[in-house]
C-alpha cells in the first residue's frame, strides 16, 4: 500500500508542484491585484474624479503622448489646494514638498516588468479606455491594480482587441454606459481606428 | 503576528537560564521566519518621483526622448553633435545633420564620448597639497598664486593647453595675457600639424590651411595622407570623398601611396606601398611633368612608370586633380604639394588657420622644455594637456614639474601630468558646461551643458577666467559675452537659433587670399634601414581616449586589434631583424626606446615600421593603463612622426594583442563575400551575383504591414567603426574585456569583417559591416528548443532573452555568425562589468534590455526606434514615411552607407538599392533569404597601369 502511494506520488508530486506554482503566479497573491497600498497622501480618486469630475489628463497629462502616463508636479496639487484645504493636515507633505522642492514619494500601484515596453499613448490612441486596465478608478478611495498585469492577461486584450475599445471622445469618460452591441462596436472601432490586430501578438510588440 | 508575541515571551523566560536557543525557541524562529516571508512576498514596491516644480518653459515629457544640439572637440576642432537626452539624462550623441563637420554622420570618438561622461574613473574633486579639496579651495590657491605673478608681469607663468579654437577660451587667454604679459601660452597636440604649418610658409609666406574639396576632384593622389582615416575632418572628408565613389560617370579616381595599410589605402583603386624614397619620387614625377624644375628622384623603373601614369591622369584631368600630403611626410613635401596643386588648378581652398597660435606646436613644447630645465617656471598650469604621457621629454618634465612651487593640472582626468602636479582639478566633460569651438573647415558652434555637472567641476572657459582673475563666472555668461561682442541686430533671436541649429553663422576662419606657391625643391633623402612611422590610434587617437573602456574594445579597422595595437612590421624585414609574428621586440633611437610587440603585416612597405600612438599609458584607470609601449619619448623635440635609423632588437615571446577577426585566407571565397566590380563592368549592367533566393520548400511567411530591411553599400564603407560603437551605445551592449575576446569571444552586434582579395603583400582589401541578416528562412528560428528565437510579423528576427535558456543552437547554426552569447554576466558583475556603478547606469537606453548572464542576444535593427516610429504613427495617424526610423548604424555611418527601410513601401530608398544593380545577397545560395543585402564595391582602375591593383 505504501509502496503505491510512493510510486503515484513520485509521479503526482511535480505535477502538483508545477500546477501549484502556476495557479499561485496568476493569483492575486502573486500578482498584488485589489491590494491597497499606503501612500504618502491618502489621495482619493473617488473624490476627485467620481466626485468632483476631474479629468484623467489634469494630473496625467502625458498619457496621450508619452510611453507613460506621467504623475503630476507637485505645483499641479497646489493649483486648487492653495485656494481649497490649505491648512489640512492630510496635504501637509504636498506644501512640504513644494516649499523644498523635493519631491513627493508616491507609491507604484500598477507594475510592469522592466522587460515590458508598455507605451500609453498607443492605446490611447487605438480607443482603449483607462478602465480598460485600471478598473473603476472613480469609485477607489485609495488606489489599487485592478487587473492582474499578467502576460496572459495583456494577450487576451491583444489576441481579441474589438470588445475593449470605446469611441476615443468617451476613453476618459467615467461614467460611460455600454449600449450596443460590443462586437459590433469594436469591429468599427478597429477598422477607424487602424488597428492591427495581425501583429498584436508578436513578441516585439511589447519586448526589446 | 502571534508568533512574533510568542518569541517575545519565550525569550523572556529564557533570559538568565541558558545562552542560545532551546529547541522550542528554534521552531518558533522558523514559524516566525515562514510567516514573515508568506506575509511579505514579493518585492518591495517602486516609488514615482514627480517634479515638485515644473520646469519653466519645458513640457517635459516622462520617457520621452529629447534632442539638443551641441559641440563635442577632437584636437581642439569642433564638431556639430546632438544629444538624445531622457528623463535629463544624454544617452546618446549622433552628428548634427545642419553642421557641416557632422553633416549627421559621426565617429567613434564622438560615439564614445557618451561614456566618458560617466566614467567613473573621471576625475571627480580637487585635490592639492593636503590631499582631496573643494574646487572652490583650489580656486583660492590658484587666485593667491596668480595674484603674487602680478609683480613680474607673469614670467615665470607657462600655461599649457592642447590646440584651442573656441573663440570664448581664446578670448579668456587674451584676457589672461593682458594680465600676464610676460606669460608664455604653450600649446601642442601630439598628432600635430607643423609639417603643413611650415610647408605652407615655404610655399605661401605664411602658415595657411589647405582645404580640399573632394567633391570636385575627379583624380585625387593621396601622398602619405589618409583623409578616410580617423582626424577632425574625417566625417566630412569621408562623406565628399565617398560621394563620388559609389559607381555612375561621375565616380572619381584615388591613388594612394603609403607605408602602412590605412583606411584611405583600403578605398583606393590603385595603391602602392610607398616608403619615403618612392613617395618623393611619385611627387617629382609628376612636379616635374608640370615643368617644376625638378630633378627625377632615384626610384625603381616600375615606380617610374606608376608614378607617369599616376601623373598623366592628374594633368589629364586638370582643374579637377588633387594631389593630399599627410602630416607625416616633411614639410618641404607640403610646400611641394601646394605647388602642385597650384599647377594643377586644383580644387582646393586656402584659408587663415583656424588654431591662432603662431608657434608651431613642437616649438611651442620644446620652449617649455627649456624653460623648465633652465628654471625660468616657477608656476605651471595645464589645462586639458599630457604633457608628461605625451611629449619627448616627460618624465624629465615629470621631475621639473615635481620641482615647481606651483603647478596645477586641469583636466577630464586624473592623468599622468595630474599625478606629477601639486594641485590637480575636475574640468567638466563637454556635455555639462557652455562652450564655443570651430570646425576644421572654420564654422564656429556653440556646446550648451545636457546635465548639470555630475561632480565639482567646471568648463575650460571658467578656468581660464578664473586665471584672467574674473572668478566666479557663470560658463554661459561667458560664451554669450563673447558673442555679444560682436553682435550685429538681435544677440538674443542669433543666440537661440544658433543653440536650435547647432551653428553660428559667423566667427568661423576667413578664406585667404593665398599667394602663387613658391617651387621648394625636395632635400635628398638618405637611406635608412628602418623607419619607424607613428600614426593616429584608430581607436584612441592619441591615447587621451584611452580610458574609454568601449574605444579599447572597438577593434582597429585594419588589423582588427583590440586592447592594444601591435608594431606592425614588412615580413622581409621581420626576417632581417630576427622577429617572428608575436615578439616581443624593443624600438630604440639613441638613448631612449619603447617596447611593443610585433605583427608581420605583408602589405607593409619595406624599411619601414608602424606604431599607432596611444599605448604605454600609466595612469588611465584600470581600463587604460599599462597596454602598450609609449613611443613618445623616440619622436625627439620635433615630435616627429617619421623616424629614421631605428634600432630594433627582440626581447623574447610575446603575444599579440586579441583580434576579433581571425585571418584565414580562403581562396576565391571572398570575391563572393564581397564581390568588386569594375565601373566599366557595372556601366554594362553586370551583376556581381545572382541576387534571386534559390528554390525552397519551406514556406515564406507572408508579408505583414512593414518589411524592414536593410541595404549595406560596400563601396561606400570606409571601416572607420562608428557604426559598432553607436550600436554599443543604442543598444546597452557591454564592454568583455581582452581576456574574454582572446577565447574568441565578442559581443559587438555588429561588426566590420575585413576581407582581401589578391596577393598579400598588395591586397585589395574591402570592408563589410555585418549586423544580423534577419533571414525570412532563419536558420537561427527552428533550432530553438524553445521558441526564444522567433519571426515577427515585420519581418523582425526576435530574440526572447526570458525564454532562453541559452542552449547556443542559434549561434551554431547562423551562418552568418552575429548572434553574441552572454557568458559572464557581463553588463553587472563580469571584471569588465558596471559593478554596481550608479553613473555607467545612467547612460543606459532605458528603451532596451539589459541582457543577462546566459542568454544570447543580437542584433534587432534597433526595434526600439521602429517601436517609437509606431507609436508615432498612432499619434498622428500618419504612416511611417521612408527614412522616419533610422537605425543607429545608420545614423552614426559618416558616408551614408546603410540604407534602412520598409520593402513594402513601393517608393522606398531601400526597394530600389534592392534594384541596384550592384545588389548581391551574402551567402546567397543558402537561401536564408535575408532582408540586410549588400551593394558590391566598384573600383575604377585606371586603363594605362593594366591589370595593376
Amino acid at each position: 500500500m505504501v509502496v503505491r502511494v510512493v510510486l503515484v506520488a513520485i509521479v503526482v508530486t511535480p505535477f502538483l508542484i508545477v500546477g501549484g506554482l502556476y495557479v499561485w503566479s496568476g493569483s492575486a497573491y502573486h500578482t498584488r491585484a485589489g491590494e491597497t497600498v499606503e501612500q504618502p497622501v491618502p489621495f482619493s480618486h473617488a473624490h476627485h474624479v467620481g466626485e468632483l469630475g476631474l479629468d484623467c489628463r489634469f494630473c496625467h497629462a502625458s498619457v496621450e503622448t508619452g510611453r507613460f502616463a506621467g504623475m503630476p508636479a507637485t505645483q499641479v496639487c497646489m493649483t486648487c489646494h492653495s485656494q481649497v484645504w490649505t491648512n489640512a493636515a492630510m496635504l501637509a507633505p504636498v506644501r512640504d514638498s513644494l516649499a523644498r522642492d523635493r519631491p513627493i514619494a508616491w507609491v507604484r500601484v500598477n507594475n510592469l516588468p522592466d522587460y515590458v515596453y508598455f507605451d500609453h499613448s498607443v492605446h490611447v490612441a487605438k480607443g482603449v479606455p483607462c478602465q480598460a486596465c485600471h478598473g473603476e478608478v472613480a469609485d477607489m478611495p485609495l488606489t489599487r491594480q485592478a487587473a492582474p498585469l499578467t502576460m496572459g492577461w495583456c494577450l487576451d486584450c491583444h489576441r481579441d482587441p474589438g470588445p475593449h475599445l470605446r469611441p476615443r471622445a468617451a476613453e476618459f469618460d467615467t461614467t460611460w454606459t455600454d449600449i450596443g452591441d460590443p462586437a459590433k462596436r469594436g469591429a468599427a472601432l478597429i477598422a477607424a481606428y487602424h488597428v492591427k490586430t495581425a501583429g498584436l501578438t508578436d513578441c516585439s510588440t511589447c519586448h526589446r | 503576528m502571534t508568533a512574533t508575541f510568542a518569541i517575545t515571551r519565550s525569550a523572556g523566560r529564557g533570559v538568565g537560564r541558558r545562552a542560545g536557543l532551546d529547541r522550542r525557541q528554534a521552531l518558533q524562529l522558523l514559524a516566525a521566519g515562514a510567516a514573515a516571508a508568506l506575509a511579505s512576498c514579493g518585492p518591495p514596491r517602486e516609488q514615482i518621483l514627480p517634479y515638485a516644480k515644473a520646469a519653466e518653459g519645458e513640457e517635459l515629457t516622462p520617457g520621452a526622448v529629447r534632442r539638443y544640439a551641441t559641440t563635442l572637440t577632437l584636437a581642439g576642432y569642433g564638431r556639430g553633435v546632438v544629444g538624445r537626452v531622457v528623463d535629463g539624462r544624454p544617452i546618446k550623441l549622433e552628428g548634427n545633420p545642419a553642421h557641416p563637420a557632422s553633416l549627421g554622420g559621426s565617429d567613434v570618438f564622438t560615439e564614445a564620448a557618451i561614456l566618458d561622461l560617466y566614467d567613473p574613473w573621471r576625475a571627480q574633486a580637487a585635490a592639492g597639497p593636503a590631499g582631496v579639496a573643494a574646487w572652490s579651495d583650489f580656486a583660492e590657491a590658484l587666485g593667491a598664486r596668480l595674484a603674487g605673478h602680478e609683480a613680474d608681469h607673469g614670467a615665470g607663468l607657462r600655461l599649457v593647453t592642447g590646440r584651442i579654437t573656441g573663440p570664448s577660451q581664446l578670448r579668456l587667454i587674451k584676457a589672461i595675457q593682458a594680465r600676464f604679459p610676460a606669460m608664455v601660452w604653450v600649446r601642442y597636440e601630439p598628432l600635430h600639424d607643423d609639417a603643413e604649418r611650415q610647408g605652407t610658409r615655404l610655399a605661401y609666406g605664411r602658415s595657411l590651411t589647405p582645404l580640399p574639396r573632394f567633391a570636385d576632384a575627379d583624380v585625387i593622389l593621396c601622398l602619405g595622407a589618409d583623409p578616410l582615416g580617423p582626424g577632425p575632418a574625417q566625417v566630412a572628408q569621408a562623406r565628399a570623398l565617398i560621394g563620388r565613389r559609389r559607381g555612375g560617370a561621375s565616380m572619381s579616381r584615388l591613388y594612394v601611396a603609403e607605408p602602412s595599410l590605412t583606411l584611405t589605402g583600403v578605398a583606393a583603386d590603385h595603391r602602392r606601398a610607398a616608403g619615403p624614397l618612392v613617395t618623393r619620387a611619385i611627387a617629382l614625377e609628376l612636379a616635374r611633368r608640370l615643368g617644376a624644375p625638378a630633378q627625377p628622384g632615384e626610384a625603381s623603373a616600375e615606380t617610374l612608370a606608376f608614378a607617369g601614369a599616376v601623373a598623366d591622369d592628374l594633368i589629364a584631368h586638370k582643374g579637377r586633380a588633387l594631389v593630399l600630403v599627410g602630416p607625416g611626410q616633411s614639410a618641404q613635401m607640403h610646400a611641394l604639394a601646394a605647388w602642385t596643386n597650384h599647377a594643377l588648378a586644383a580644387p582646393v581652398d586656402v584659408i587663415e588657420p583656424i588654431d591662432p597660435h603662431p608657434d608651431d606646436h613642437a616649438d611651442s613644447l620644446a620652449r617649455l622644455d627649456r624653460d623648465l630645465a633652465e628654471g625660468a617656471v616657477t608656476s605651471l598650469i595645464v589645462l586639458g594637456a599630457n604633457p608628461v604621457h605625451d611629449a619627448p621629454d616627460g618624465a624629465v618634465m615629470a621631475r621639473a614639474i615635481g620641482r615647481l612651487p606651483f603647478s596645477a593640472a586641469l583636466g577630464l582626468y586624473d592623468d599622468e601630468t595630474a599625478g606629477a602636479c601639486r594641485w590637480r582639478a575636475p574640468l567638466s566633460h563637454a556635455l555639462e558646461t557652455w562652450s564655443d569651438a570651430v570646425s576644421p573647415d572654420g564654422t564656429a558652434s556653440l556646446a550648451q551643458p545636457l546635465i548639470r555637472p555630475l561632480y565639482d567641476s567646471r568648463g575650460a572657459e571658467q578656468a581660464l577666467a578664473l586665471m584672467a582673475g574674473q572668478p566666479a563666472s557663470d560658463a554661459r555668461d561667458l560664451v554669450r559675452a563673447t558673442w555679444q561682442a560682436g553682435a550685429a541686430g538681435d544677440f538674443e533671436a542669433e543666440w537661440r537659433q544658433a543653440l536650435v541649429a547647432g551653428v553660428l553663422t559667423r566667427g568661423g576662419a576667413a578664406k585667404a587670399a593665398a599667394p602663387a606657391p613658391r617651387w621648394v625643391d625636395l632635400a635628398p633623402i638618405a637611406r635608412s634601414p628602418l623607419i619607424l612611422s607613428l600614426t593616429p590610434s584608430a581607436s584612441l587617437w592619441d591615447g587621451r581616449y584611452a580610458a574609454n573602456a568601449w574605444l579599447q574594445e572597438c577593434p582597429d579597422p585594419l588589423t582588427k586589434e583590440v586592447w592594444g595595437r601591435s608594431l606592425r612590421l614588412a615580413p622581409g624585414d621581420a626576417r632581417t631583424f630576427g622577429i617572428a609574428e608575436g615578439d616581443r621586440v624593443r624600438l630604440s633611437l639613441g638613448d631612449r626606446s619603447c617596447e611593443a610587440v610585433a605583427a608581420i603585416v605583408a602589405s607593409q612597405a619595406p624599411g619601414i615600421a608602424t606604431l599607432p600612438l596611444g599605448g604605454g599609458r600609466t595612469r588611465a584607470g584600470p581600463i587604460g593603463s599599462g597596454l602598450g609601449g609609449n613611443p613618445a619619448p623616440l619622436r625627439g623635440r620635433d615630435l616627429r612622426f617619421s623616424l629614421e635609423d631605428m634600432r630594433l632588437e627582440r626581447l623574447g615571446p610575446g603575444k599579440d594583442p586579441p583580434v576579433t577577426q581571425n585571418a584565414n585566407r580562403l581562396d576565391g571565397d571572398t570575391g563572393q563575400l564581397l564581390p568588386t566590380m569594375t565601373l566599366a563592368a557595372l556601366a554594362a549592367h553586370a551583376k556581381p551575383a545572382d541576387d534571386e533566393a534559390p528554390p525552397s520548400l519551406l514556406t515564406t511567411p507572408p508579408r505583414g504591414e512593414h518589411a524592414w530591411a536593410m541595404v549595406i553599400d560596400a563601396a561606400a564603407c570606409i571601416g572607420c567603426n562608428a557604426c559598432i560603437v553607436a550600436c554599443q551605445a543604442e543598444n546597452n551592449i557591454p564592454v568583455i574585456g581582452p581576456e574574454e575576446i582572446a577565447v574568441g569571444r565578442d559581443m559587438h552586434w555588429l561588426r566590420v569583417d575585413r576581407y582581401d582579395q589578391g596577393p598579400a603583400t598588395a591586397p585589395d582589401a574591402g570592408f563589410l559591416p555585418i549586423p544580423c541578416m534577419q533571414c525570412e528562412h532563419a536558420p537561427c528560428e527552428p533550432v530553438c528548443p524553445v521558441e526564444a528565437s522567433v519571426h515577427d510579423g515585420e519581418g523582425l528576427n526576435d530574440q526572447v532573452y526570458n525564454r532562453c535558456v541559452g542552449t547556443r543552437f542559434c549561434q551554431a547554426n547562423c551562418p552568418y555568425k552575429v548572434r553574441r552569447f552572454n557568458y559572464r554576466d557581463y553588463a553587472a558583475g563580469a571584471p569588465w562589468g558596471d559593478l554596481d556603478v550608479t553613473a555607467l547606469k545612467a547612460q543606459r537606453n532605458p528603451e532596451v534590455s539589459v541582457r543577462g548572464r546566459g542568454v544570447m542576444e543580437k542584433c534587432t535593427y534597433c526595434v526600439q526606434r521602429i517601436a517609437a516610429g509606431r507609436a508615432e504613427s498612432a499619434r498622428t495617424g500618419q504612416p511611417i514615411a521612408d527614412g522616419a526610423v533610422k537605425t543607429a548604424c545608420q545614423v552614426a555611418c559618416p558616408t551614408e552607407a546603410i540604407s534602412f527601410g520598409d520593402l513594402q513601401d513601393g517608393g522606398a530608398q531601400v526597394a530600389a538599392l534592392r534594384r541596384d544593380p550592384r545588389h548581391y545577397v551574402l551567402l546567397n545560395e543558402l537561401g536564408t533569404r535575408p532582408r540586410t543585402t549588400y551593394l558590391a564595391r566598384v573600383r575604377n582602375p585606371n586603363p594605362a597601369l593594366g591589370s595593376q591593383a
